[in-house]
This record gives C-alpha cells, sequence and structure tokens, in this order.
C-alpha cells in the first residue's frame, strides 16, 4: 500500500490553473521530493493531499484511502507559512498543539521535555513564542510537526531561512526520521538541498508534473558522456576520445564532453598517459537544477 | 479528550486569565458603583438638612399635624419645622444660622395661595416641596381622612393597552428597568463575546496557524469550539455582572423597602432565554465569518460594528414600544432578528405578546442562527488560507474550498 497516491488532480483558483492533471505515489518509508520553481502549485498540492483544499477534478489516497480525522494523528506538517500562537509560552504553545494531535498530557510533557533540550530551547521555554528569534521558532515548528511521532511527515520548504548549521541539523533528522520507517514528503524549490536526501521524485513546472521516477534514475537518463575532473595542470586543447572541454566555475574545474565510443574508464588512461595530475575524475551526473532546466527547455515552457 | 474541548478549553482560559480580561470583568460594577456614589455625594452636598422656620398668619398651622419629613439619605437627619411668632425673630435666627430659610404665609393665603421665603441662599425645591406638604396636610386635616390621605397620595396610573390582559404600573419600577437593564446585558455580553471570537479568529490568520490546526482536527470542530470558548468568556462576564447586580439590587432592597413588593414573572424570563441563546449564537457566528474574511485585527472589529446598530436601535423607538407595543413597528421590531433580542422582551412588558408572534421570532432567529454558522463555516474554508487577501460575499457563496 503506497502511503500518499495522487491521481489526476487538478485545481483552478479564479482564472489561474494551479494544477493541472498530477500524479504521483509516494512509498512508505522513502524521502520524496516534491520539487518545482517557487509558484509551480507544489504547496497548493500539498494542501490538497492534506484535505485543505479540494481538488476540482482527480482523487488522493492516504493510507490506501480518503482523508479521516484519525489520520491527522499519523501526519507531521510543516507547512510553508510557519505559525505559532505568539502571545503565549513557548511551553504552553508546544504543548497545546501536542495535545491536538492526540496526545495525552503527561506524555506531551515528557517528549516535549526531550525534544527541547536536545533542540537547545530549554532555557527559552517560559518565553512568549514572539520573544524567540527566527530560528527559534523554525526548531520549535519542527517539534510540533515530529512530537505525536507521526508515520508521515510532510515539509514544505524545509530549509527556507535556514543558517547552514541548522540546515544540517534538519536534514539529519530527516535521516533519522527515514531510518526510523517514516515517510517523509519534502516540497521545496530549492533542488540542490535535497539532491542527496531524496529517493523519488516529483518535478512540477507551472502546475503540470513535468518529470517523475526516482533520482538515480533520473539522473541517469539525463546524464550526457562526460566527465567532471580537477587538475592544476595546463589542460591539452585535444585527446583522443575527446569531443570538446570547458571550464566550471573555477580554473581547475573541467567538464569534458567524450565521444560515444570511448568509455569514460579508458579516458581516465589516456590522461594518465598524457602525464597530466589528477586532483578529482568523476563521471558527469546532472544536478537536479540542471536537469530541470533541460525539460523545461525541451518542453517549451518558459522558466520562471 | 476531544480535540474540540481542548480548543474550548485553550480559547477560555487564554482569555479568562489574561489581566486585560480581569479588570474589564470589574470595571463595569465599579462604574456603576461610582456613579452611585457620586449621584449619592451630589445629593449630600446639595441637601441642607438645617431646620426651617415658618412664621404663620393664615392660622392654619395653629395646631398642627406633625409632619415627619423623610432624610433623603437614611445618614441625614430629617429636616425640622420651627414656628416664629413674628418676622424679625425669624431673621434674627437665619442671621444666626440656626435656620437655612423661613416661609412666611400671607393671611389670606386660602384666596392668595401667596407664601414667602426669606433666605440668603434660595433653599432647594424639595425643600419647598416639603413644607408644601406640611401646610397641605395641615390644609386638609377637617376632612374625612380616607379623602385627605387619597388626595395627599395622589392616583396611581395603570398603563394598560386596549383589549390586553397585562398591565404595567407604574409604581413597579422593574416592570420598566427590567427589560432595559437585560437588553442592555444582552449587547454587552454579545459584543464582548463576538469581540472575542472575532479576535480569536483573525488572530489564527495573523499567527499562520490555520494551517496546523485544519490538519490537527476539521474546520467544523474548530469553528464550533472558537464559538463556545467565547461566547463562554462572554457568558462568564455577564454572570459576574449579574451577580454584583444581584448584591446591588438586595442593597438597593434594603435602603429602599418599598420595592420589595416587586415580582419578576418567569414567563418573560423564558421568554428572554429563548430570544437571546440563538441570537448570541447569529452574531457570534456572523462575527467569525468576518473574521474569516478580512485580514486584520482592526479592520475586523470596525465592520463589527455595524452588526451593533441593528441592535441599538429598538432603544430609539422605545416610546413606541413601550405606549404602542403592538403597533406595526413594534412588531417589525420584534420580529427582525437583529432588533428582536432588545424589542420583544421590551414589548413583552408592556403587552402580551400572541404566540404565533413569539414562535416567529424564535424560529426566525434559530434558523438566522443556523444559516449564520453555514456562512460562517464556508467563509472559514474559503477565508482561512488567505493571507492579505479579502474574500468577497460572491465567492463565498459560489466558490469550493
Amino acid at each position: 500500500m503506497n502511503t500518499i497516491e495522487v491521481n489526476n488532480i487538478s485545481k483552478t483558483f479564479g482564472s489561474q490553473k494551479a494544477l493541472d492533471e498530477v500524479s504521483f505515489e509516494v512509498k512508505p518509508g522513502e524521502i520524496f521530493g516534491l520539487l518545482g520553481p517557487n509558484g509551480a502549485g507544489k504547496t497548493t498540492c500539498i494542501r490538497i493531499v492534506l484535505d485543505i483544499f479540494k481538488p476540482d477534478s482527480g482523487s488522493v489516497k492516504l493510507f490506501g484511502n480518503g482523508m479521516s480525522e484519525g489520520k491527522k494523528d499519523q501526519i507531521g506538517y510543516l507547512p510553508e507559512e510557519r505559525g505559532l500562537y505568539q502571545d503565549i509560552n513557548l511551553e504552553e504553545c508546544l504543548n497545546y498543539l501536542a495535545s491536538l494531535k492526540g496526545l495525552s498530557s503527561s506524555e506531551s510533557h515528557r517528549r516535549i521535555k526531550e525534544y527541547l533540550i536536545r533542540f537547545n530551547l530549554d532555557e527559552h521555554k517560559k518565553k512568549k513564542v514572539k520573544e524567540l528569534s527566527k530560528g527559534m521558532q523554525q526548531k520549535a515548528q519542527l517539534i510540533t510537526t515530529l512530537v505525536h511521532d507521526p508515520k508521515l511527515v510532510i515539509i514544505d520548504e524545509p530549509f527556507s531561512a535556514l543558517d547552514p548549521v541548522n540546515t544540517q541539523m534538519v536534514k539529519d533528522i530527516l535521516r533519522e526520521q527515514r531510518d526510523l520507517g517514516k515517510t517523509i514528503v519534502m516540497c521545496t524549490h530549492q533542488m540542490h538541498q535535497v539532491e542527496e536526501l531524496c529517493d523519488r521524485l516529483v518535478l512540477i513546472n507551472q502546475g503540470k508534473s513535468v518529470l517523475y521516477g526516482a533520482l538515480s534514475e533520473v539522473q541517469k537518463a539525463y546524464a550526457g558522456h562526460a566527465i567532471h575532473m580537477r587538475t592544476e595542470d595546463q589542460f591539452p586543447a585535444s585527446l583522443p576520445g575527446m569531443k570538446e572541454f570547458r571550464r566550471l566555475e573555477n580554473h581547475s574545474h573541467y567538464q569534458v564532453d567524450l565521444d560515444l565510443e570511448i568509455s569514460p574508464q579508458d579516458f581516465l588512461k589516456t590522461l594518465v598517459a598524457a602525464n597530466i595530475n589528477i586532483n578529482q575524475f568523476e563521471i558527469a551526473t546532472p544536478t537536479l537544477d540542471e536537469i530541470f532546466i533541460q525539460v523545461v527547455t525541451e518542453s517549451g515552457m518558459k522558466y520562471e | 479528550m476531544s480535540k474540540t474541548w481542548l480548543v474550548i478549553k485553550h480559547e477560555y482560559w487564554k482569555h479568562v486569565k489574561k489581566k486585560r480580561f480581569i479588570l474589564a470583568i470589574l470595571s463595569l460594577p465599579f462604574f456603576i458603583l461610582l456613579m452611585v456614589a457620586i449621584g449619592f455625594l451630589s445629593v449630600i452636598f446639595q441637601y441642607n438638612d438645617s431646620p426651617i422656620g415658618f412664621v404663620d398668619r393664615s392660622s392654619i398651622l395653629d395646631n398642627p399635624i406633625e409632619y415627619q419629613v423623610e432624610a433623603p439619605i437614611g445618614l441625614m437627619k430629617p429636616i425640622e419645622f420651627i414656628r416664629y411668632t413674628d418676622e424679625s425673630e425669624a431673621e434674627s435666627a437665619l442671621h444666626d444660622n440656626n435656620i437655612q430659610a423661613f416661609y412666611v404665609i400671607d393671611k389670606n393665603f386660602i384666596e392668595t395661595r401667596e407664601i414667602k421665603v426669606i433666605a440668603i441662599k434660595a433653599p432647594d425645591s424639595s425643600v419647598n416641596g416639603e413644607f408644601y406638604t406640611f401646610l397641605k396636610l395641615n390644609v386638609l386635616k377637617d376632612l374625612p381622612e380616607e379623602i385627605s390621605s387619597r388626595l395627599m397620595e395622589g392616583a396611581s396610573f395603570e398603563v394598560k393597552s386596549t383589549g390586553e390582559q397585562k398591565s404595567a404600573n407604574e409604581d413597579n419600577v422593574f416592570v420598566f428597568i427590567l427589560p432595559f437593564l437585560v437588553g442592555f446585558l444582552f449587547i454587552m455580553a454579545v459584543n464582548i463575546s463576538a469581540g472575542y471570537l472575532l479576535q480569536s479568529v483573525v488572530e489564527e490568520k495573523e499567527n499562520r496557524t490555520m494551517e496546523i490546526m485544519v490538519t490537527s482536527l476539521s474546520p467544523n470542530q474548530l469553528m464550533t469550539a472558537k464559538v463556545i470558548g467565547n461566547l463562554s468568556v462572554g457568558l462568564t462576564q455577564l454572570v459576574v455582572w449579574i451577580i454584583f447586580g444581584i448584591i446591588g439590587i438586595f442593597s438597593i432592597f434594603r435602603l429602599f423597602p418599598d420595592l420589595q413588593s416587586t415580582k419578576i414573572d418567569l414567563s418573560f424570563l423564558l421568554l428572554t432565554i429563548m430570544v437571546f441563546i440563538p441570537a448570541f449564537v447569529m452574531i457570534a457566528a456572523m462575527m467569525a465569518a468576518l473574521g474569516a474574511t478580512t485580514t486584520e485585527t482592526r479592520e475586523a472589529q470596525q465592520i463589527a460594528g455595524i452588526f451593533t446598530i441593528p441592535m441599538v436601535l429598538p432603544y430609539w423607538f422605545m416610546q413606541v414600544l413601550m405606549e404602542k407595543p403592538n403597533s406595526p413597528l413594534s412588531i417589525f421590531f420584534s420580529l427582525f432578528p437583529f432588533t428582536a433580542p432588545v424589542s420583544l422582551p421590551m414589548r413583552a412588558a408592556f403587552s402580551t405578546i400572541p404566540a404565533w408572534q413569539v414562535v416567529i421570532t424564535v424560529s426566525l432567529l434559530i434558523s438566522f442562527a443556523i444559516a449564520a454558522l453555514w456562512f460562517a463555516g464556508k467563509a472559514f474554508r474559503l477565508g482561512m488560507l488567505r493571507y492579505g487577501k479579502k474574500l468577497t460575499i460572491k465567492e463565498i457563496f459560489t466558490q469550493r474550498p
């Protein structure tokens, strides 16, 4: 049984088509990326999955069938619009929201205490939420997403407004949650952030699904016959099997397109034979950003 | 514990625990007490309890019947009347401050009705009145007892509308005061609760917590809980005020024992409750809908004022409602859901309202309340995730969430 099944959902707001026949499945225990640029329809899609909006057409199944009140306790949702009750103290706010996810008072107090210590928020628990910094509020929000030990975690723009340290912390938590067997849906436009985390993904642009599948397969499908390499040496203008080369960001980093008949392995031999000192050599896999631009250009859509 | 209950509890304590709430709850009784105190003080400062003198040239007061003046407030001593045989004697008493004024009754008072008042500062009209009562008592003393006392007490007017059983006695002050008081309390309670509710819905938007809430419980549960939670806050405030009111009434009974004969009609109270509850829900739901369609607390509060106007409208037409409780305007006011909560009790105090009218009023209110709840639910689902963009009425009727 899939955790989420989205079948051909469409949604229009006024004259604007927010989603057009989008379908995808999320399998239990995976980290799934719901990707796309700003305004692509990701948040609308999540809101339909969570039954906040109704689709104009199409259907959604959660844990095998429609949404119900009981299932809400098994879902942890971190909305893009972060929000906590600003006027009450942190501990009270977290306990209230946890109780609404079905936790008993004693259980929620126990778990929230653990999380507050883990997230270094324990000394701030008596402060009003509005007195906390943005980063602290972000962490507090993450507590409300995870405290009831949900089977499905849906996170919208998990890394927005996070510094590198907290970004790393969130990534670690997501991996840890996956290791605990949770299903995670990450919804973001920062595609480079999720490349290392996602198992499978769907890419949405202008309300349409443009790419869907396992990350490795997607990358394989879009990989050209090329390598990336770093060397301090002068790069020769021509080498056997090399179609062309270009410098990437800095001087010593090159991308080399190969002739179809030569394998990367043989090209490495050629480089060694040419006495070039290699600092790094890898088969070029396109980044999600690159794949996205390629897909969008191919399908003739504008990248907004 | 049900989630609805959790939200009710949260909404309730959020307000009740605040200092602002306790201040608000105490401010009204304090204000009333202050007004009463100022009233008493002004009486005390205006009332001069030093004796008054009189010089009687008409011989009416030769063997006077004693008349005991009642002091307006128990703490003060009643005014005494002192007889002087001639004006110079009285005048020197006046200059010695033994009396505040003296009255000279003309020799032919019965024909001329002339009384001269001599004083350094003109006495209060109530002092003149007391002296006149004393004089009247003695003018009438030769008439038979029943006649003189009837003339002294005056008539008791009973207001009665044609063909009705019910009547209001002018002596029964409560019949007049109660509908006002009840209507006033209702408007206060509605405004307070609705204000809290409005704030609570808009706050959910301002805090961006709506998505978290509706992924924890259903929008209907959330809305119901908010309505009940915030109405309870208003009711708490009302109950506290009523308790203060009862204490106040008992103290008034102590001060003015005459009022103790007043009874409050049970059917009147029942009618009031039947009208108030659906009206309460109706207005609360409308406030919630308003909260869901607007984006800022201040803007919402300005619009909320519009709901208050039809509610207080009957006060402006009070005279019609009291004097012609069965005129078309009065009937319209008591049927129209916004004016009914204040008008119906007012009419009921002065007339017997036909059962069919009561049935129509209450059913109209209930249907309006249900419609308002539906409207609020719809507006809430559509408007909850709109930040900074208002929802139009057309959208509420035509759009799907």
